[in-house]
């Protein structure tokens, strides 16, 4: 512990970027996601489907240095790993999308359409807050992976918490691997905790029926 | 920038793919690496998740295991273990965390598979007389087959992509081209590389989903046969 109190401002501004690289992200592939599965029509979804699946498969350091080659950006620096980890983001999202919204039970849907509300009243007031659970979910999932995969980026230059691995290899101190080992299953931890009190605080119904029961 | 044809050109120069450091001896390594952690994980995952499934105990030890594995850099795993255990034992320890970081798909999907078999076909089985072992071998394990299918298609996935990460700490693979053409701004070697690990991994995830397609249509065969 002594290597990592003596470093600790360093190993704080690190977890900042990784936090940072790890959050612009999950929105833009979960926006990315959202739009893929409601604005494009039933035919297209298989085949978005196994594009996503496919890309998932590929190894984030290959996807990273693939980038530059596929779209001009330059070869180090965060900008491929931010578009790199959105597609994985999005890969990852879309299923929990698709299935988060389609698991809304159809009578309900029904209901409302005939109680007269808008297209967009019954996604805001209907589908969106019972979809809610399922995309947290889905969230907590994406959340998890992208911290951990973020510290690849370090390989291409961005200071991230996996910067501590590389460093600390070289220079053979395995408390600087522990550390970011640490830092970052702790950034994972407190995401998760995040998404999940988001989600209670999104669903106060369910825990109110759950204190009637 | 770099272009398409650039890459074509490296990729079909016959010096690129023999040697040490050739193409096809990075790509049998990364395969061996790949498929003997597979291999170990499932030896060891299968008969625990089986048996936690079958006996109803530990399931809150399976479902710990795979939420703390996701919060878990694998690259720091490796890392970690290659430190600890001393350079001189790196493949050991890569091995190690190889097997660490398959055994928790696995072995959530030999759970999921046993659990998900309808409790009447399983008490069936025991009102027939059989025995545990029997049970799993007759009953369990066909009928789980292509949920375990499913958890080494995403081992594999995370190994493939974590043996990638192998050079830096002095093993091979077909990451080597990735990092040297990182270091000496060999954008060819660079592209190159990660080309044939994309080829890789699809192609390994295709065949481990058509498998897992394959064990699902024969149960829903067999079903409407009877």
């Amino acid at each position: 512990m002594e290597w990592a109190a003596k470093n600790f401002d360093f190993v704080l501004e690190l977890s900042v970027t990784h936090l940072l690289i790890s959050l612009v992200p999950l929105v833009l592939g979960s926006v990315l996601a959202f739009a893929l599965v409601r604005l494009t029509p039933l035919k297209l979804a298989g085949t978005i489907g196994t594009t996503f699946s496919a890309i998932y498969a590929i190894p984030s350091l290959a996807v990273f240095v693939a980038l530059p080659a596929v779209i001009g950006t330059s070869y180090l620096g965060p900008t491929n790993v931010v578009i790199a980890l959105s597609i994985y983001v999005a890969a990852a999202m879309f299923f929990s999308i698709r299935d988060a919204f389609s698991q809304v039970s159809k009578p309900t849907v029904f209901i409302a359409r005939a109680q007269g509300l808008s297209p967009l009243q019954l996604f805001v007031h209907v589908e969106l807050p019972l979809a809610i659970p399922g995309l947290i979910a889905g969230l907590r999932v994406a959340a998890a992976s992208t911290v951990s995969m973020a510290s690849i980026g370090a390989i291409v230059g961005v200071r991230n918490l996996g910067y501590l691995f590389l460093d600390g290899f070289q220079r053979k101190i395995p408390e600087e691997i522990l550390t970011g080992l640490f830092a970052i299953f702790i950034i994972g931890i407190a995401l998760d905790l995040g998404l999940w009190a988001l989600g209670k605080a999104l669903t106060p119904w369910t825990r109110r029926s759950a204190q009637r029961v | 920038m770099f272009s398409l044809g650039e890459l074509f050109d490296w990729l079909t120069d016959a010096e690129n793919w023999t040697g040490r450091y050739g193409l096809a001896n990075l790509f049998v390594e990364h395969l061996t690496l790949t498929l003997v952690s597979l291999a170990i994980a499932g030896l060891l995952a299968i008969p625990i998740g089986v048996a936690i499934g079958q006996s109803g105990r530990g399931e809150t030890l399976v479902i710990a295991i795979s939420s703390a594995s996701r919060a878990i850099p694998t690259m720091g795993l490796m890392f970690a273990l290659v430190m600890v255990m001393g350079v001189e034992f790196r493949q050991f320890a890569v091995v190690l965390a190889l097997v660490g970081i398959a055994i928790p798909p696995v072995l959530a999907g030999a759970y999921a598979g046993i659990k998900s078999i309808p409790i009447v076909i399983r008490e069936g089985a025991r009102a027939q007389g059989m025995t545990t072992l029997q049970q799993i071998r007759h009953v369990g394990l066909p009928l789980s087959a292509s949920s375990i299918a499913g958890g080494f298609k995403i081992a594999y996935l995370q190994v493939v992509s974590t043996v990638v990460l192998a050079p830096l700490v002095g093993l091979g693979g077909l990451g080597f081209g990735v990092i040297q053409g990182l270091a000496l701004r060999d954008f060819a070697q660079l592209t190159g590389s990660a080309a044939v690990i994309v080829l890789l991994s699809i192609t390994g995830e295709r065949l481990f989903a058509k498998a897992q397609g394959k064990l699902d249509r024969r149960l829903t065969l067999s079903k409407t046969n009877r």
